[in-house]
């Protein structure tokens, strides 16, 4: 044989080679998402590098001194290293610890919290379970801000912040909190605490409801006590969930944006995510150093995690099977224990919508006569005669509203199919080539997005947003959204695979039945519910989220949740009470709907 | 199949490369328009097509945008944004979507707006011999807003100040209320502005009259510094105007003082009987508050560069500019136009009187001082 015949042979060998791992559909898709997800979060995450060393225009590139464009470590040095006035401790490092505290202290409590009640409603014969698991989810459905305004209308006092009135707590019943209790550290950590404590009690519950009972029996059998069971089996079975749990409320509180605005700068409590907001505008540059800064903070996190835990497989996934777990028996502490959190999540879920309900009927604050009430705020007009509140009608008669509205409802929808979609197609191909570099490769691709804090994911886009002319409106929030809560997607999605035997394909293939036949008719139906979660998670999410959205959209009126924050902003408590209730009651009502209609639920789908 | 991938690749990166769309040169369009009578710019106006945009940061430009559009029948869309949100915008999206005129407050930030080729200046005939230079040039001001010192009127400890120096004092820590400046870049602009060497001045006499002792000034470069250093000290920062108004108007906000916009007090949310603006007591009694009683500063009227509909947007700051165009804003207290035919509302006091006791925002020195800014940045943290 001549050289070129054996080249030639080599050639056809390859090819036929490549045909046939082409022909098999979880390639193809892998190596679509390797493209997508390539385009979709490196290439973003290179714009964001390069817009930390290139001059804007404007106030940046006349404090530098230098032409826009040039490229230049100026906000480096900026950022880190100016002494002058504390420049640098005011904009990064104060703001930058303020965040590591609030952080962390927000994510043990939502593992405390979260846990605790996980565990009692999985593994003790608490009263009212029903009750306290659809109602547990209602802090992870409102915008987070919502408890942040409620913490401050309820706790405010002459005493503290403005010192102008009394909230309902120093009104009602003459108990005035200290300043460090309703503004700063410990009100946002608490806050985001409660709020992202859905994340624990749904992963770590997850964890209890399947795990293995055997090895407890076991213990119980020889005579261990409960709480050296709980201590040494049941603790450790759940650190995985623990751990995921921590990665996740931690990298929401870095990027919560809201919260502190409400509940830090009363008392100039600063961090990372409103000082970069406040960047934005006039120091794009450094900015952008922040956005990365978080990332490469999301970036720590997951690594300290998977040494922890050693395989980030062991994330969220429940594996072995489930046998009858005997309950703990509360005895007599059960109705206590049930009433109180009742109480609490009376307290944290059910009565801030009605103080917004009450807040958005009043004209003059604190006033809560019936002379002092009015709907003019829902179904008013021509109110500019009498408000300086930008709008002349209630917000129900209000074409801007309904128009943010269909917005909102319309983005969520478009993210909630995308990225559910998605995640059933890597789920579905990264099992089928379940240890190949491929598979892993997108696996973690996918995951990304995870560990990037939403504001800094929105801060991305922007800039990314700046050099593509087409992305922009509806595409870059939809796109940026759909990338966002891929994660969670992609995550329903291998767990709903997982569950799954192989042979059950496998059967169809054997009769040559198509793929996408296969897909739709048996692999899809079978897994439903997992997969229908992995649909509704960025739905909701998407419905109430702000950080995100914040930086991107075209203007504050487009979507609710900015709408709301503007409101916020400007003071027209009214309207923004009014709005913030319309959110919450149509998230609810979607939730409600989906729920009923296909059987998938929230609690079933964050992060598996 | 493979072949397909690479083609998909290459046409999404050549997507990716593609260059912004060229947009109309509008200048030529714009220096026409300065001659044209108002028939001739809606002549043109009506010809144009698609949706009029406009950015506003006054609330009130709703109002005035919905009664243009039902004067002319031309669909707008009015979007009310913070300052800084439009000029971020202005340069973000670089004529996708943008506005066809913006209204914008802060003038060290417009001139440089002005520099980058972002807005263009535009002078309707009808006021060209109307307003001075400086309201023409080198931007049109449509109006002037105050900020002003309004205090709560009830209790024993009415913090009726005659000099601003009192609020300095350490039985008025918490007890002022004024908006972030990181979050209002004009609330910066006049702090900044207390620092230029001729209020610096005033403020060193109002020192003298207020202690009886010439300014101590230790370390700070002059007394403007040392005010705005302890003002700040002193300040609580309020989330917006309108809140600031409402809380401070409570019974229970007795012995607290506001620096803030005037035309909040006509919302019915704000139980005016509790508060007294400091210079209409002033005006009222034949003092003066030494050595201002707060802030003015100009809102401008824009066209983008990137207009689509240029002589639509001509044809509203001509409007604008008109009397019924002001009425939005003139039908209240708080928002003065440069045109001296028109008249401010009963019990407000006049621009001249304004000028002349409010701290008057100069692009020219705010432009550069971006140590001051630190300075202040420095304050607004402790």
């Amino acid at each position: 044989m001549d050289e070129a015949t054996v080249r030639g042979s080599a050639f056809v060998r390859l090819r036929g080679r490549a045909l046939a791992w082409l022909s098999k559909p979880a390639n193809l898709i892998l190596l679509f998402f390797l493209i997508a997800l390539v385009v979709l979060t490196l290439y973003p995450l290179y714009s964001l590098l390069m817009e930390t060393v290139t001059i804007h225009a404007g106030r940046e590139a006349r404090a530098a001194k230098e032409a826009a464009g040039t490229l230049s470590f100026y906000h480096f040095r900026r950022l880190f290293a100016t002494q002058e006035n504390e420049y640098s401790r005011i904009q990064f490092y104060a703001p930058f610890l303020n965040t590591l505290t609030v952080s962390l202290a927000a994510s043990l409590i939502a593992i405390a919290f979260g846990g605790a009640v996980a565990f009692m409603v999985t593994r003790t014969n608490l009263k009212y379970i029903k009750f306290i698991s659809a109602v547990f989810t209602f802090p992870y459905i409102m915008p987070s801000w919502t408890l942040a305004l409620f913490w401050e209308n309820f706790f405010k006092n002459v005493n503290i912040g403005l010192k102008t009135s009394n909230g309902i707590m120093a009104g009602l019943f003459g108990i005035y909190m200290p300043e460090w209790f309703v503004y700063g550290a410990f009100p946002i950590a608490l806050v985001l605490g409660l709020h992202y404590a859905p994340y624990a009690y749904i992963l770590i519950g997850a964890m209890l409801r399947n795990m293995d009972a055997n090895l407890e029996e076991a213990a119980t059998i020889l005579r261990t006590n409960r709480f050296r069971i709980v201590w040494c089996i049941t603790l450790p079975i759940v650190k995985p969930a623990m751990m995921s749990t921590f990665l996740l409320v931690f990298a929401s509180s870095m990027s919560a944006y809201s919260v502190p605005v409400f509940l830090g700068s009363p008392v100039r409590y600063y961090m990372l995510s409103t000082k970069m907001k406040a960047l934005m505008d006039s120091y794009p540059g450094q900015a952008y150093i922040i956005a990365a800064v978080m990332i490469l903070m999301g970036v720590i996190i997951l690594l300290l995690n998977q040494r922890v835990t050693n395989s980030r497989k062991h994330f969220t996934t429940v594996t072995g099977k489930s046998s009858r777990i005997s309950k703990i028996n509360l005895g007599k502490a059960n109705t206590p224990i049930a009433i109180a959190l009742v109480i609490v999540l009376l307290l944290v879920a059910v009565l801030p919508l009605l103080t917004f309900a009450l807040e958005s009927v009043i004209i003059k604050a604190g006033d809560y006569s019936p002379g002092n009430m009015t709907l003019d705020f829902w179904i008013g007009t021509d109110l500019t005669e009498r408000l300086d509140q930008g709008d002349s009608t209630g917000i129900l008669l209000n074409p801007k509203v309904w128009k943010a509205l269909g917005y909102s409802l319309s983005l969520s929808a478009t993210c909630a199919f995308a990225a559910g979609t998605c995640g059933i197609l890597t789920g579905y191909s990264v099992i089928k080539r379940r240890g190949s570099k491929l598979a892993n490769l997108v696996s973690s691709l996918a995951f990304f997005p995870y560990l990037m804090p939403s504001l800094a994911l929105g801060a991305i886009y922007l800039a990314m947003s700046a050099k593509i002319p087409w992305l922009r409106g509806f595409l870059l929030l939809a796109l940026a959204g759909s990338v966002k809560y891929l994660p969670f997607a992609s995550r329903s999605g291998v767990n709903a695979m997982l569950q799954l035997s192989n042979e059950i394909e496998e059967a169809a293939i054997i009769t040559g039945v198509p793929w996408w036949k296969r897909m739709l008719k048996i692999i899809i139906p079978i897994q439903k519910p997992g997969f229908l979660s992995g649909y509704l998670v960025p739905l909701v999410s998407c419905m109430r989220e702000l950080s995100l959205f914040v930086l991107l959209v075209p203007t504050s009126n487009t979507i609710l949740t900015t709408m709301l924050m503007q409101y916020s902003e400007k003071g027209w408590a009214q309207f923004g009470n009014a709005i913030n209730l319309l959110i919450i009651i149509v998230v609810l009502l979607v939730n409600f709907i989906v729920n009923k209609l296909t059987g998938a639920s929230i609690d079933k789908g964050v992060g598996g | 199949m493979k072949k397909t991938l690479l083609l998909a690749l290459i046409l999404t990166l050549g997507m990716l490369l593609c260059a912004v769309p060229a947009c109309a040169d509008i200048s030529a369009d714009v220096e026409a328009g300065q001659a044209m009578t108002r028939e001739e710019l809606a002549e043109k106006a009506m010809a144009e097509s698609g949706t009029f945009v406009v950015y506003g940061n006054t609330s009130r430009i709703a109002t005035a945008a919905e009664d243009f559009a039902a004067l002319y029948g031309i669909s707008v869309e009015s979007n009310n944004l913070k300052d800084q949100e439009i000029y971020t915008k202005l340069r973000s999206e670089n004529g996708r979507g943008a506005a066809d005129m913006v209204m914008i407050q802060d003038g060290a930030q417009l001139s440089d707006a002005i520099d980058e080729g972002l807005v263009l200046n535009f002078v309707p005939a009808s006021v060209k011999d109307v307003l001075e230079e400086s309201d023409r040039q080198p931007a049109l001001v449509h109006q002037y807003l105050n900020k002003l010192f309004i205090y709560n009127n009830q209790g024993d400890s009415v913090p009726a100040i005659r000099n601003v120096w009192e609020l300095t004092a350490p039985e008025m820590k918490g007890n002022v209320i004024f908006k972030n400046p990181e979050t209002e870049k004009v609330n910066m602009n006049f702090l900044i502005m207390c620092t230029e060497p001729a209020w610096a001045e005033k403020l060193a006499e109002a020192y003298r009259d207020w202690k009886g002792t010439d300014i101590d000034l230790g370390s700070f470069e002059n007394a403007g510094y040392k005010w705005v250093a302890e003002f700040l000290d002193n300040v609580t920062f309020g989330k917006s105007d309108t809140s600031i108004a409402e809380e401070l108007s409570q019974k229970t906000a007795a012995g607290k003082i506001g620096l803030f916009v005037l035309s909040k007090l006509r919302s019915s949310s704000v139980l005016t009987e509790n508060l007294t603006v400091a210079q209409y007591d002033a005006s009222a009694n034949g003092y003066a508050i030494e050595p201002f009683s707060g802030f003015m500063y100009p809102m401008y009227t824009m066209v983008n560069t990137k207009a689509t509909r240029p002589y639509t947007a001509m044809l509203f700051i001509e409007y604008l500019m008109s009397q019924e165009g002001f009425a939005p804003w003139g039908k209240s207290i708080g928002s003065y136009s440069p045109n001296p035919a028109f008249t401010v509302n009963e019990g407000d006091l006049s621009i001249d009187v304004w000028k002349a006791n409010l701290v008057m925002e100069d692009a020219n020195y705010i432009l550069d001082s971006f140590e001051v800014e630190d300075f202040i940045l420095q304050h607004c943290q402790k």
